[in-house]
């Protein structure tokens, strides 16, 4: 029973680190029905500026996150001017998607060739503080990423439901030429969109930091795991995304437990393939035409 | 893909012209290894005659049916380990092999195409990503039929063929671009018979290719499964020829890496990916001064075709020389 409450604890904890990478994918996907595969190298940057910030310039944990929030928001809003922008008037469904990948495989390399292939000990000094609760360990790093993400989904949460810009962004995600004639600019909500997206990568990328093996290419195994958990919760829909981005986390962890960790991927996609042929509008269908 | 690289309708089977390029290029995949007879460059010619059949397979599929299908990878791990595992665990005779690992490759696709009837565009590519993933990771965790990241070591290479022996970097060169040669000739075949403005009709709008009566679904299938078992024909020679087999050869980075090879290309036209294979083999190996650094020239490549040039080097090739017509015509 123990080992099932940790297990259950362990899986929360890493659910919503993959809520936070997979809300950006959604959001995206909302306002411009577009993927971006660069997104996993937001999270990888994400992780190393909060490395060297804690490394080399000698700040604190808790402001790294800050730092990796920060660099994530400049990252969004630079991929969306250069990329995703100039590629709107096309009107090509494909070809954003290819330059992402391109973007992607581009940073990855060039992060290759600065940081090298060697993998970073990033430990977090709260890793070693545990709390001990019902026969179960609980790191205050663990409390710590339940902290924030709760919270920062709830931020999001109450943004998209009560501001004026939120409403826009939700307007344009349903509509996007009717937005635009209530007088929305959906290039500005689509580049705030991209903002906050990034930004929830970056964060959730200093925070897996410690978790993952951190090399160039750790952002990768985060993405397709994203990738996986907005196609089970349904594409462009935030609570199916949080509640599969929870399932694949306690995945992972009973996984880990009763398998063996090799098999993680494999069940996460079987289980995408497995809604793709039974459900395809996912978990809570939302969308019902334009991939289905 | 539309604009991108509409091909010419042009169906006349074998004209005076085509047959002389076809001529052209024979005399070049003979000539290449008697010109570069280090074997450095040798086994890049190789790397180059492989990457051009992975290329042309995913073109089948990504330009001209209009699939975006980021499982390459995984097609060309499953023709791989398929052959090899046949000949070495086996005993099955290489070219049994090779066809086994045509056959299973072009199922594995076929098989995946199911989704794609179902889904299109962004799911399907993320669906494709998962196939790919779920290969890697059995390639890797099935430690018992695959030896896992350890690898499979002294894979042999294609037994002699009478004198020929395909230990001479030359004569495997010959054999593997041959097979190229004969995959880019058949695939032209299929693209200029009726099958060819089947699938663009698919690519440009599904819903009035099925209005006409065009089976999409059937179709998608037919051209996941040519496009997959190229990439198996790929993988049953790289075994041979590399002589070792360890699943990160077939990481999903490798299907990227393909893409960028069809879209620099030029999708939708089958001498693009040619080009953009070979361009993209070499072009990290003359560059190997810069280090890592290299790398990244897959990427932004990609990346700056997409955004300026999205017909990839057969637009610029085609601009050039209207603009060279043009100034000809204006000059006298």
């Amino acid at each position: 029973m123990t080992i099932v409450l940790q297990q259950v604890i362990n899986g929360v904890v890493l659910g919503s680190l993959y809520v936070l990478v997979a809300l950006g994918l959604t959001l995206v996907y909302g306002v411009l029905v577009q993927i971006n595969f660069a997104h996993a190298d937001v999270v990888t940057l994400g992780a190393f500026s909060a490395y060297f910030f804690i490394h080399g310039a000698g700040g604190g944990y808790v402001a790294s996150i800050a730092v990796a929030f920060a660099v994530g928001a400049a990252l969004g809003w630079l991929m969306n001017a250069a990329i995703f922008a100039p590629l709107r008037e096309r009107g090509n469904e494909l070809l954003p998607l290819i330059a992402t990948i391109g973007v992607s495989v581009m940073l990855e390399n060039a992060m290759l060739a600065v940081f090298g292939p060697i993998p970073y000990a990033f430990d977090s000094p709260l890793s070693n503080d545990v709390i001990r609760f019902a026969g179960t360990f609980i790191t205050l790093q663990n409390v710590l990423i339940i902290v924030v993400s709760v919270a920062t989904i709830a931020l999001l949460y109450a943004f998209m439901k009560f501001t004026f810009l939120g409403k826009a962004l939700r307007a344009v995600s349903q509509d996007r030429e009717t937005a635009g004639l209530v007088g929305i600019n959906p290039d500005q909500v689509v580049m705030m969109t991209f903002v906050i997206a990034s930004a929830l990568a970056g964060m959730a990328g200093a925070m897996l930091g410690p978790v993952l093996v951190l090399t160039p290419f750790a952002g990768t195994s985060v993405i397709v795991k994203a990738f996986a958990i907005v196609i089970i919760g349904g594409f462009g829909n935030v609570e199916g995304t949080i509640l599969a981005g929870l399932l694949v986390g306690l995945i992972e962890s009973f996984t880990t437990q009763y398998l063996e960790p090799g098999m993680i991927d494999i069940v996460v996609f079987a289980l995408l393939l497995l809604t793709l042929a039974l459900r395809p509008t996912g978990l809570i269908a939302e969308r019902r035409e334009e991939n289905v | 893909m539309s604009s991108a690289g509409a091909t010419d309708p042009r169906r006349a089977s074998f004209t005076p012209s085509r047959r002389v390029a076809y001529l052209l290029a024979a005399v070049a995949i003979a000539l290449l290894p008697l010109i570069f007879t280090g074997s450095y460059w040798r086994t890049n010619l190789i790397v180059c005659a492989l990457n051009v059949m992975l290329a042309i397979g995913l073109d089948f599929v990504l330009g001209y049916a209009g699939q975006l299908n980021l499982g390459q990878s995984a097609f060309y791990g499953i023709g791989a380990y398929a052959s090899t595992l046949l000949v070495m665990r086996l005993g099955v005779p290489f070219w049994l092999a090779f066809i086994a690992a045509v056959a299973l490759a072009g199922i594995a696709g076929a098989a995946l195409s199911v989704f794609a009837t179902r889904l299109r565009g962004h799911y399907l590519a993320i669906a494709s990503l998962g196939f790919a993933v779920i290969t890697y990771q059995i390639l890797v965790n099935w430690i018992s039929l695959t030896q896992g990241p350890l690898g499979i070591y002294a894979v042999p290479r294609p037994p002699t063929l009478g004198p020929i022996d395909f230990h001479d970097q030359r004569n495997l060169f010959y054999l593997v671009a041959g097979v190229a040669f004969l995959s880019y000739w058949l695939l032209d075949q299929l693209i200029r018979s009726p099958i060819g403005e089947t699938l663009t009709a698919i690519r440009e709008d599904e819903v009035s290719a099925a209005s006409l009566g065009i089976d999409c679904a059937a179709w998608k299938v037919f051209a996941f499964g040519v496009g997959s078992a190229a990439a198996g024909a790929a993988g049953a020679f790289y075994a041979g020829f590399v002589g070792t087999l360890v699943p990160d050869a077939f990481f999903i980075t490798e299907s990227f890496t393909i893409l960028a090879m069809v879209v620099v290309g030029g999708m939708g036209t089958l001498i693009g990916p040619v080009a953009g294979a070979i361009l993209l083999t070499i072009l990290p190996e003359v560059l190997r001064d810069i280090g890592d650094l290299r790398l990244v020239v897959y990427g932004l490549a990609l990346t700056l075709v997409v955004l300026f040039m999205p017909g990839g080097i057969v637009q610029a090739v085609r601009l050039a020389a209207a603009r060279l017509r043009r100034s000809a015509e204006t000059a006298p």
